[in-house]
């Protein structure tokens, strides 16, 4: 299903306080997250167990999802982050953040963890 | 107890009541939630407190001559090496950031060119005013927040701004009426009261409702019935009300409104409106603050700005800077450097995978004091003093004023102020070397 991804600032879900005071776990768990309308998360048959797949046509992020009635139907919102950050692009030399088009399918697979991220960023 | 000010983001408040005996802190009272993680992280357990470098794929701890060695190689190596960061440190370490590009003929670039410099460039350009914090507290009667979630990257900005009480106006918080548009209900629409404006837009239809609003302004049409950018026709009728009534008021802009569009430019389009809006405007005006996070944001582009006239974008050939059509994104899109010095950002965490992948190919040394995703992918970390804790320093308030930050405890391990690491370093490439 096509979603607009939008990336935002969220207090709860920092990854400055994450790198600094947490683990990888909790880096996982607070910033490995995205938020949908419930109306979406009904649309999407998702349960409480799976996770969302979100796709642009590059790369992928799987992530966990929870409810938030303050986001508008048809939008997907990630805290900014490096998993955020695997789906945001370079449109004319400029950075895109927001409003990017993204396919997002529910899965039973895992997040993608950190050190894969790092993994794949890191091959020099 | 004595007051201090607060380094945790570029509201930079200046209230923060702080315990110390110059060892330790051992109470601050007045910090937001992002001010107390702040002072916490001097003793954060992710702290760096000892210099490292990549040996067998590992970061290992070495002294600081090791690391100060291995750096100079990567320096010396590097014909083409990209500087970026310097938000998060004070105007004199910017300062000497920019004096090292110059040395070794480099590209140097700070957060705010992806950030709140955008628009401050655009504004420059166009003659618009900038307004202060004390100015909206004394005078304010509207505050829009367009694209901007303050309660969650600024978090005291609202308290200042709209609760308090003007020294020049008899009112406070009950003749400021409050307009927020966004297509997500943040968390500063909580603070909203019954005379305040939500405005909740359709993604992406910003635009559509600029583009009414500089019609409405030039030749008073009547706003279509169906309303605009999923907003009803009244609230649109009340939104220029109050855009061409107020006295004192203020657009605070966030990252919403500076995304690109292949059709147009939204920030060029929003700052005409409020040109026309204070054209039209008999008795008022309409000023813009621009929201950055880190708390020396604003800084970077007036120390560019005074030594070499150019707000960002600087790059040097045979020690002088030269014209040129590069940003850091085609920098790095293109492959345009060989080595770069990252200092108190994480672009490893902070840009795309399509730029960060490329930055993490190249050597890479990183000042910062505790790890972020950069730190797992650096060759060289150098761990310095929290500015505004460990050192002071001057940094530029997101109203653009400087103010001055005070050391108020040593830091763990004598570790050296951004500004001293950055001299060291320029002093050896000075001198053509390592010591």
């Amino acid at each position: 299903m096509e979603f607009l991804l939008n990336s935002i600032r969220k207090i709860d879900n920092d990854q400055v306080k994450e790198h600094a005071f947490g683990t990888e776990q909790t880096l996982e768990e607070r910033l490995a997250i995205c938020f949908i309308n419930p109306k979406d998360f009904e649309k999407l048959k998702l349960v409480s167990s799976q996770q969302l797949k979100i796709s642009n046509k590059d790369k992928n992020v799987i992530v966990n999802v929870e409810k938030d009635d303050n986001i508008p139907e048809g939008m997907v919102v990630m805290p900014v982050s490096i998993w955020s950050n695997q789906l945001s692009v370079v449109q004319n030399n400029e950075l895109l953040y927001k409003n990017i088009v993204v396919n997002v399918e529910a899965t039973h697979d895992s997040i993608t963890k950190f050190k894969e991220i790092m993994q794949e960023t890191m091959v020099k | 107890m004595k007051r201090f000010t607060c380094s945790g983001c570029s509201l930079l408040c200046d209230d923060i009541i702080v315990q110390s005996d110059g060892l330790f802190i051992s109470e601050v009272i007045g910090a937001c939630l992002k001010g107390k993680e702040r002072f916490d992280l001097v003793s954060a357990k992710n702290r760096i407190t000892s210099p490292l470098i990549r040996k067998d794929g590992e970061l290992k701890e070495v002294s600081w001559d090791e690391a100060i060695k291995k750096a100079i190689d990567i320096i010396k190596n590097s014909s083409v090496p990209l500087l970026y960061g310097f938000s998060n440190v004070s105007c004199e370490a910017q300062d000497v950031g920019i004096k090292l590009a110059q040395k070794i003929d480099g590209f140097i670039d700070s957060n705010a060119s992806i950030c709140q410099g955008k628009i401050f460039n655009k504004a420059k350009s166009l003659g618009i005013n900038l307004t202060t914090i004390t100015e909206i507290i004394n005078k304010g009667d509207l505050i829009i927040l367009w694209g901007a979630n303050p309660a969650e990257t600024v978090p005291r900005l609202l308290n200042k701004v709209l609760f308090s009480r003007g020294k020049f106006r008899m009112t406070g918080r009950e003749i400021k009426t409050l307009v927020i548009v966004d297509p997500i209900k943040t968390a500063s629409f909580r603070v909203m009261g019954v005379r305040d404006l939500p405005l909740i837009i359709e993604p992406n239809k910003d635009i559509d409702l600029i583009r009414m609003l500089k019609e409405e302004c030039c030749t008073a049409n009547s706003i279509p019935s169906q309303g605009v950018a999923g907003i009803d026709k009244n609230d649109l009728k009340r939104l220029l009300l109050h855009l061409t009534g107020a006295e004192n008021g203020v657009i605070i802009l966030g990252q919403g409104v500076i995304q690109p569009n292949p059709d147009y430019n939204l920030v060029e389009e929003l700052l005409e409106l409020l040109q026309l809006i204070n054209e039209r405007q008999e008795k008022g005006r309409i000023s813009l603050l621009l929201m950055g996070g880190h708390f020396n944001m604003a800084g970077f582009d007036h120390v560019a700005l005074s030594s070499f006239g150019v707000s960002g974008n600087l790059e040097f050939k045979h020690n002088q800077m030269m014209k040129t059509e590069d940003t850091l994104v085609s920098k790095i899109e293109k492959e345009n450097f060989d080595s770069s010095i990252i200092v108190g950002t994480d672009p490893i965490s902070h840009l795309p995978y399509s730029l960060s992948s490329k930055i993490a190919k190249k050597p890479l040394i990183l000042i910062d004091n505790h790890n972020t995703a950069t730190s797992h992918i650096a060759d060289v970390v150098f761990p310095t003093a929290i500015t505004g804790i460990e050192s002071g320093g001057l940094a530029y308030r997101l109203d653009q004023v400087p103010i001055e930050l005070n050391k108020i405890i040593n830091p763990p391990n004598n570790l050296p102020s951004d500004e001293e690491l950055l001299n060291q370093l320029f002093g050896l490439i000075n001198q053509g070397g390592s010591e």
